[in-house]
């Protein structure tokens, strides 16, 4: 038996129907597209399904998508700013922190809920707070590096 | 809800443990019935005596709170091992109890305060020293129509202090190996130890106290040479197993370890506590 959920995903305020057993993360990939979102261990391992839920990041492959019902779900593709790619991003890119790119959304997400609340983070802090997501290709120093040159640049 | 549901119902908070078995298709429930909604689970109360913790408080707002950081490190340093951030903004602390894994992370501090947890069912409510919670692994004495609402514990005594180890191979998203936890309450600044309490975790089907080790401590004056031998003393109490995280003989050893080191840590806080 189906479920009406009401969420707002980046900003924008939807009304879903979904599966009771259906994980958050496959609502987002498989019914709003919004693919930027990866699946990768689905046990709350990788972190490469990292989403914001009401700021804070988590995995949503852990969260059913009735969980999420009355929640603020922030992707990949909502931090995006009018002026073009969040700082974070544009961190990333110039400081080469994306290798395959997989867990590079969950990463940023990431550090975005860390520099939201701390915008002057440190490296230790930076490396506790995605401590939660696993860079395969090993880049952990060039991702440090971009977090680092993020928080230290931003306004 | 859940009494009208029946047999096959699970009730549902974090999701962190529930979800992953339901996808591994271990556990297949007809239905779950989500906590997180009620709030007065989620709520934490730190009154002058008695700390009450909701059921559905997650590990990131123990882990933040100034309260628990400042006076029951134990539990502080427990709850920043658990998981990894993304985890700890999902689970909580009933959840990491009733999930009775042998390696968690927040009986063995929570027991060390001597903390009981509150159990109820639409028809009445108890209240459950957590030291008789844990039966085995992943067993606890809960019925089926209980749900865990509360975890509570006295505030410490002044010249008191605690302290928790975690022993991994990684800072994240582990397992422990070993872990423990002690608590160790003074006479008065400098004097004799007058109460004490170590759990072990990851060293038998549940989480076990170290009474031996603990006896020995009451009433003597605190120093390195006495914690050695309460560590020794644990080790030979702790009853591990071999498997792909550790040997036995590398837990028991590593039991003596953070014996001593849990001790030192709980010895200089609780002189400077008070």
């Amino acid at each position: 038996m189906k479920k009406t959920i009401h969420v707002t995903v980046n900003r924008k305020a939807l009304e879903l129907t979904v599966e009771p057993n259906q994980a958050l993360l496959e609502v987002i990939r498989e019914e709003l597209h919004l693919t930027g979102t990866k699946a990768g261990c689905l046990v709350g391992d990788c972190g490469a399904c990292t989403v914001l839920l009401d700021g804070k990041p988590v995995n949503s492959c852990l969260v059913l998508a009735v969980q999420a019902d009355g929640k603020q779900v922030t992707t990949i593709e909502g931090i995006e700013t009018p002026q073009g790619l969040h700082p974070l991003q544009t961190a990333f890119v110039d400081k080469g922190a994306i290798q395959c790119g997989y867990c590079t959304p969950g990463m940023i997400l990431s550090a975005k809920s860390l520099l939201d609340r701390n915008p002057r983070a440190g490296e230790t802090e930076i490396r506790k707070a995605i401590s939660g997501n696993l860079c395969r290709c090993t880049g952990y120093q060039k991702i440090v590096e971009a977090i680092v040159f993020a928080s230290r640049t931003s306004p | 809800m859940m009494a009208e549901l029946g047999m096959g119902v699970r009730p549902i908070a974090g999701g962190t443990d529930l979800v992953v078995n339901m996808r591994r298709r271990t556990v297949a429930p007809e239905h779950v019935v989500s906590l997180g909604r009620i709030k007065e689970l989620c709520a934490m109360d730190l009154s002058d005596r008695v700390f009450t913790i909701g059921a559905c408080c997650t590990v990131a707002s123990l882990a933040e709170s100034s309260a628990i950081a400042s006076r029951f490190h134990a539990l502080n340093e427990g709850a920043l091992s658990l998981g990894s951030p993304l985890v700890r903004n999902l689970a909580t602390a009933g959840g990491n109890l009733v999930t009775a894994r042998p390696a968690a992370d927040l009986p063995p501090p929570l027991m060390a305060y001597g903390a009981s947890v509150t159990l109820r069912s639409s028809q009445e409510q108890r209240v459950v020293p957590l030291d008789q919670f844990f039966v085995g692994p992943g067993r606890t004495i809960m019925k089926p129509t209980e749900i865990l609402t509360s975890i509570v514990f006295e505030t410490s005594p002044p010249f008191s202090g605690s302290s928790y180890i975690k022993l991994g191979t990684r800072r994240a998203l582990e397992i422990s190996i070993v872990s423990v936890a002690s608590f160790l309450a003074l006479e008065r600044p400098g004097g004799r130890i007058q109460s004490a309490r170590i759990f072990l975790g990851s060293v038998a089907p549940v989480p076990m106290r170290a009474r031996d080790a603990e006896n020995m401590l009451i009433g003597e004056i605190p120093g390195q040479p006495l914690f050695v031998k309460a560590g020794e003393t644990a080790a030979g109490e702790s009853k591990p197993i071999d498997d792909h995280r550790g040997t036995a003989g590398y837990r028991r050893d590593m039991v003596a370890v953070l014996t001593k080191k849990t001790l030192q840590a709980a010895l200089e806080r609780a002189k400077a506590s008070g």
